[in-house]
């Protein structure tokens, strides 16, 4: 497809019908709804009119788009940010996809009850049953986890056919708990875009790259710098558009005629919205700035039913990237380094370092009712020369960075003494946000006999404290480490006797978070009688995962979300034009 | 909006850090410059004097400097075949912001603005971050 539609773009509003209705939005700025009657969605107070309208241009927003426009609608995707991109641009954009295309050709089973009893065991892990007839998931849970199996691959076919995202197939990257007997399909649901870079990090800028450029190929339009603050609803409550504040203050109308689809990302930088729904205490992450929760907002006036909102995709962070409010900061999701642990306040390990992050993070949310703190709130990572020198990355959020990165995070000393007065002197820096946390008074004493333990786990190659790269997932992530001859585990290798040393605040943080409005499989955004809003969809992170607080594997996150995006996208193409 | 009609010194501050002391004239005040700049870019890059590169390289005092030559980032294929030798000055950075994947294609930074209003108004923020 590479002709424009003639009605791409209708300008429909007079200069005078323009103002009017700039002056009427600027006074009502704020989230929520607009219903308008026929007589007033009939004047010319729209800018603009598609048949469908999406709301963000992350990996929900432009898929969505894409598979819109292929039916051919025409399409414009809204940006709040100056940028395109969001979270997505961000990320390594791996995405999983159950019983995909090149499982199927290299003939790698992964049949759906043995999904579906994958997810069951995670997502619900106190309702697991495997003679249940839904292994113990909601039914509304069931039925997302069978659209992600059934829609995920076809979505990935089609996105590779039309050049929007070619993939490759990533065979050895092992499900994060391929231990368990109910993942038969240990490996090989994961597919990143075919140019990621070869540590596979870089995949957000490909993807993004790739399925923007197919998307003005294909005439797709963007409007960057727009901020949606309300649904405009017709009065049978329809969907019909939705209202935009620009970069100059200035406020605009743009019709749907058929459908909205908001893959606006959740609520990860609202403090608000985070620290009322979210049950740990997380500083923030690496989700795009603009992930505000505006749908959570703008979805208040609507009735819709709020689901998942107490979990998040977890991620440890480097503490004082997040407090420095890093646009570019990820999440740590290779914990670098052999030569290296994490200890807590009192300088001992409490950890399996290279557990996956979503898992890793929920440590540091440890609560201690005795004391009534959070004991583990901020953790310490510290390496050696040698982890600088072989381990440093700027992959994956790693706190061992090379030369010339950005380093603002790292400590670094000749002692562990030196060390030990630096770090707290940094978390005095930050005593208001930590809980006045501080490094017990035997600390160092504790430190050093932490260090000979784990020095003793590591010349032996096993951890008898955390059992350190014994799970596939943690050696998928381990990162690069100086090869040895007698490296009897590769995640581990005594931390040298004499300095430098290094060391890093790690806190807890989301890619983004998982709640949101309740939709059905088509993306369809549901009020509290379970009937969908018409013409409102979302997809992706600004909407309820049926995933519970489970991190299925690496791409958890955008796997479902193509496969929702295709899903919405064909129900959005047989709505009802509404005049 | 509030509008600036004549020359004012300013102490600028961006993310928390303060990076110089300038000169500014133009329309828009210093507030709405920065806040634009960090709308538009700070989501991989970094704006103040000395800091690390993110996504995206370092921008301090980047007009006038050569293409590809910021410390400690590693620059795409796509962004080194037609960008090496260059020198940032404000026309190349409109054809820049215009359009990056058209100007490099296969550049690691994906960014188009067809508002010549607000690409001006960028330009203006980085001639004067030095």
């Amino acid at each position: 497809m590479s002709k424009k539609p003639s009605n791409e773009f209708q300008s429909v509003a007079s200069r005078r019908g323009f103002l009017k209705a700039a002056t009427v939005a600027t006074a009502a700025s704020s989230f929520g709804v607009l219903t308008m009657s026929d007589a007033q969605a009939a004047s010319a107070s729209f800018s603009a009119e598609y048949d469908i309208v999406v709301v963000g241009s992350g990996c929900a927003g432009l898929t969505s788009a894409l598979f819109s426009r292929w039916h051919g609608n025409s399409v414009v995707v809204l940006e709040k940010a100056g940028a395109l991109g969001g979270t997505t641009f961000k990320s390594a954009f791996w995405y999983w996809v159950p019983n995909n295309a090149p499982m199927r050709a290299a003939g790698i089973e992964d049949p759906k009850p043995d999904f579906l009893k994958y997810v069951a065991r995670l997502t619900r892990p106190q309702f697991y049953d495997p003679d249940h007839p839904r292994f113990g998931l909601t039914q509304w849970e069931y039925e997302m986890c069978e659209a992600i199996y059934d829609s995920a691959s076809p979505a990935a076919e089609l996105l590779a056919e039309k050049g929007a995202l070619p993939y490759r197939h990533v065979p050895f990257a092992t499900d994060y708990f391929a231990e368990l007997p109910e993942d038969k399909a240990k490996s090989g649901r994961v597919l990143t875009p075919k140019d990621n870079s070869p540590s596979m990090a870089i995949g957000g800028q490909v993807a993004v790259g790739t399925l923007s450029s197919a998307a003005r190929r294909d005439g797709i339009s963007f409007k960057t710098g727009h901020r949606v603050q309300r649904v405009i609803l017709n009065t049978k409550g329809e969907t019909i558009g939705v209202e935009a504040l620009k970069d100059d203050d200035s406020v605009v109308r743009i019709r749907a005629r058929k459908a909205v689809i908001f893959g606006s990302g959740g609520f990860t930088h609202d403090p608000e919205l985070r620290s009322n729904f979210l049950n740990v205490p997380v500083y923030g992450g690496c989700a795009a700035f603009t992930n505000e929760g505006d749908l959570i907002r703008i979805s208040s006036s609507l009735g819709v039913q709020l689901r998942n909102m107490n979990h998040a995709w977890l991620c440890p962070i480097t503490f004082e990237k997040a407090m420095a409010r890093d646009g570019s900061m990820s999440g740590m999701f290779s914990v670098a380094g052999d030569s290296m642990i994490f200890v807590d306040k009192r300088g001992k390990r409490v950890v399996n370092e290279k557990l996956n992050y979503n898992e890793l993070c929920q440590k540091l949310f440890e609560w201690d009712g005795s004391k009534v703190e959070y004991p583990h709130l901020i953790l310490f990572s510290i390496w050696d020369q040698r982890s600088q020198d072989h381990s440093a990355t700027n992959d994956y959020g790693s706190a061992i960075v090379p030369p010339g990165a950005d380093d603002r995070h790292v400590i670094k000393s000749d002692t562990l003494e030196g060390l030990s007065e630096q770090i707290s002197l940094r978390l005095s820096k930050y005593a208001g946000v930590i809980g006045h946390m501080h490094l017990d008074s035997n600390f160092m004493s504790n430190l050093r006999e932490t260090i000979t333990r784990f020095n003793g786990f590591a010349t032996a190659g096993k951890d008898d404290d955390f059992h350190r790269g014994e799970r596939s997932s943690d050696v998928l992530f381990n990162g690069a480490v100086k090869k040895e001859p007698n490296h009897k585990n590769p995640t581990m290798w005594p931390i040298s006797t004499s300095g430098p040393y290094y060391a890093a605040l790690v806190g807890g943080g989301t890619l983004d978070t998982k709640g949101g409005p309740k939709t059905n499989t088509h993306g369809q955004i549901l009020d509290i009688h379970d009937k969908p809003v018409p013409g409102l969809y979302g997809v992706g992170n600004c909407v309820a995962s049926a995933s519970g607080g489970a991190y299925w594997a690496g791409g958890g996150t955008l796997g479902p979300m193509i496969a929702f995006a295709y899903r919405a996208a064909n129900k959005a193409h047989v709505e009802p034009k509404r005049s | 909006m509030s509008y600036v009609k004549t020359s004012l010194m300013l102490f600028c501050f961006l993310g928390g850090v303060s990076i110089t002391r300038y000169a500014l004239s133009a329309e828009l005040s210093s507030d709405a410059l920065k806040a634009l700049a960090v709308k538009h870019c700070s989501q991989c890059h970094t704006l103040g004097q000395g800091e690390g590169p993110g996504n995206g390289p370092n921008l301090f005092g980047i007009i006038g400097k050569k293409a590809g030559s910021a410390q400690g980032f590693t620059y795409s294929p796509g962004f080194l075949a037609v960008m090496s030798g260059k020198t940032w000055d404000p026309e190349l950075f409109d054809r820049w912001l215009t359009d990056t994947q058209a100007l490099a294609p296969g550049t690691g930074m994906v960014y188009f603005q067809d508002d010549r209003k607000i690409r001006k108004q960028l330009i203006k923020f980085f001639q004067l971050l030095r």
